[in-house]
């Protein structure tokens, strides 16, 4: 499970992120060396004058410390002895160089920092040890919770994932057995009709069934597999299912995540058309609106049911059906793919039937699904 | 003799095809006379026509299979001289808690895609069946489809659900609180359910098939696809000329149409 990006950001920059992130937690915990200094070890000296020195000695060591973990061990965890050696040099060093500093900025002689008490010395050392170690402990733990918390929500898209692949593998036996006994009929009467029957029959089954489906496909392969199921099913149904499929010519290769529009397909014909004596029609759609891509199932079926709304989540009495179990991932989907503006809508279609629609916006969809490291641009 | 005759009911016309060319090869004596495209008219042509055997899809707009049976026996003429009730075969593609219920209701069922040769167990059954007939009492026939349809109407084996005291009914901006035992029968409506007592009526928000379970068996019996009664309300069952049935309440005017399906529950002792 590795989350880390494809491109790793340089270690500057890396260090500088640190570096803002650390910066707050940083200065307070020089206030509070400060005040500790001043009222409680009594060292000596305002706490003013303490307070410029402790910012020195706690930003050098915080940048010395940082600066150095990144240049040995990069964005990896250091080695825990190395580490506490490299407090250990750190501590006394950034004391020494930032009570230089500090006179420096207070215009004070550099000599009178000579320490005439090598107890104070000692003691502000040790304490900027503790400190420094204290401080790392800090940090490591403010970490391994941000990665946990990114762990979470990494698991958190596996499992829609994996839901979604459950809705693939799942392809209902009483279409498939319907189609081959279609087809069987077909063998002996119109061996020609079969034969193409047969072809739509593999290519909705490699596509729907394969669980190793990449992350995204194109509309134009969508629209595709849409086709082989629809062909397959106004064999079946006759007359009685006619469709269209509209997708402008420059939106085909425009990329998605896959099946978004097929279960919409599917519950046209099983919950709309199959039903209704007469039949109907099924048009699907393709375009663009203000920015967005907008999806469009429309049919001319039995409609939906006036009981309850299909665009809330299903009361907890009801039980699961499968349509809602569908539609529910649809919705995680886009919501964890393309943010909170994307959305499904199912709706009344007039005069009759049902209209199912999903919105995407372009921007959401080119960086959710930006080709991997060649620049093929889509020409939209 | 003359030679039996079928009907078809299926919606995908390639499928209602083959299944006839099946039959010419498999039984060549048998006259289809019509492939009907959905269940409404497949009820509609079972009445007007009255063939013999009867192949219903399951799955069919109009009405499913089991529903066109359903009708069917309620709306089959009875009496001397009327032709016995057809001898059904379902046909279907995959239904797996349907099978586990035709086996136990002993019904006859095809797979799809058919196979010859249990197409032919099956031709070879009904034959049998179709020679028994001639011999036995007309009405036997439509017995067996009731006592199959029971079967297959029973319900799963399902936990009992608590017992049904107090019926919280809204009356207009009230909670009418109403015991089981002043209730003289359940109607079902478009959503709700009717609430029926001596003092009136009042509606709940529930199914009758949610209902059900809650009720004592004994106490409370259906009648009809969207009618129960309690029992100790019921003064008389009448029949008609035509055979229907009827019951007649304490304290109500109307009359209750009993279903066939459920007639049995009141023959005489």
């Amino acid at each position: 499970m590795n989350q880390r990006d494809t491109s790793v950001p340089p270690r500057l920059l890396l260090l500088l992120r640190e570096l803002a992130s650390s910066l707050l937690p940083t200065l307070v915990i020089n206030l509070l060396c400060a005040l500790g200094v001043t009222y409680l070890m009594r060292i000596g000296g305002s706490f003013y004058e303490n307070l410029q020195v402790s910012m020195c000695i706690g930003l050098l060591a915080m940048l010395f410390i940082n600066g150095t973990r990144l240049a040995i061990w990069g964005d990896g965890p250091p080695n825990k002895l190395g580490f506490l050696v490299l407090i250990a040099v750190a501590a006394p060093a950034s004391v020494l160089l930032g009570r230089l500093l500090a006179s420096l900025l207070l215009g004070q002689p550099i000599l009178s920092l000579v320490p005439e008490h090598s107890d104070n010395i000692i003691a502000v050392i040790v304490l900027t040890f503790l400190v420094c170690a204290g401080a790392t402990l800090f940090f490591w733990n403010r970490q391994k919770l941000a990665a946990l918390e990114a762990h979470a929500s990494q698991v958190e898209k596996q499992a829609v994932q994996a839901q979604l692949q459950m809705l693939q593998a799942q392809i209902e036996p009483h279409m498939l057995f319907n189609t081959l006994a279609t087809l069987q009929s077909l063998i002996s009467t119109d061996p020609l009709q079969a034969e193409l029957m047969l072809n739509q029959l593999v290519q909705y089954l490699r596509t729907t069934l394969s669980a190793s489906r990449a992350d995204s496909t194109t509309l134009q392969k969508e629209f595709d597999l849409i086709k082989a199921y629809l062909g397959l099913m106004s064999l079946r149904m006759g007359m009685r299912l006619s469709y269209t499929l509209q997708l402008p010519e420059h939106l085909g290769r425009l990329r998605l995540a896959p099946m978004l529009l097929q279960p919409l397909v599917e519950n046209a014909i099983k919950h709309g058309l199959e039903p209704k004596v007469e039949g109907g029609n099924c048009t699907v759609r393709a375009a663009i609106h203000n920015d967005m891509l907008v999806l469009s199932v429309l049919d001319t079926g039995v409609g939906l049911p006036t009981s309850f709304s299909l665009n809330q989540p299903p009361a907890q009495k009801e039980p699961v059906i499968g349509m809602h179990f569908g539609l529910d991932n649809i919705r995680e989907r886009l919501a964890t793919l393309y943010g909170p503006l994307s959305e499904l809508i199912i709706t009344h279609n007039v005069p009759a039937g049902a209209m199912a629609q999903v919105t995407i916006p372009l921007k959401m969809l080119k960086a959710a699904h930006r080709p991997a490291k060649s620049s093929r641009l889509l020409d939209h | 003799m003359p030679s039996p005759t079928a009907l078809i009911a299926e919606d995908e016309p390639l499928l209602a095809k083959a299944l006839q060319q099946a039959l010419q090869r498999g039984w060549p004596q048998l006259d289809v006379l019509q492939l009907a495209p959905n269940g409404i008219v497949a009820l509609e042509q079972a009445l007007a026509l009255r063939p013999d055997v009867l192949f219903l899809d399951i799955r069919m707009p109009g009405h499913s299979g089991l529903e066109v049976v359903r009708e069917l026996a309620e709306q089959w003429p009875e009496g001397l001289g009327q032709k016995p009730f057809p001898l059904i075969v379902f046909v279907t593609a995959y239904d797996e808690h349907a099978l586990e219920a035709f086996e136990r209701a002993a019904v006859d069922y095809l797979l799809k895609p058919v196979t010859a040769a249990r197409l032919d167990s099956t031709v070879q059954r009904l034959q049998t069946l179709l020679a028994q007939r001639s011999a036995s009492n007309q009405d036997a026939q439509l017995e067996r489809a009731l006592a199959q349809l029971r079967q297959l109407a029973a319900p799963a084996e399902e936990p009992a659900a608590p017992r049904l005291e107090i019926i919280r009914a809204a009356v207009g901006n009230r909670t009418r609180m109403i015991p089981v035992e002043e209730v003289l029968y359940f109607e079902a409506t478009d959503k709700y359910v009717n609430v029926v007592t001596a003092e009136g009526e009042a509606l709940i928000r529930t199914s009758l098939r949610e209902l059900l379970p809650q009720l004592d068996g004994r106490q409370f019996w259906q009648i009809h696809r969207g009618t129960v009664v309690q029992v100790r309300k019921v003064q008389a069952a009448l029949r008609d000329e035509a055979g229907k049935l009827s019951l007649v309440l304490h304290g109500r005017p109307e009359k209750l149409p009993v279903s066939r399906l459920f007639a049995h529950l009141f023959k005489q002792m």
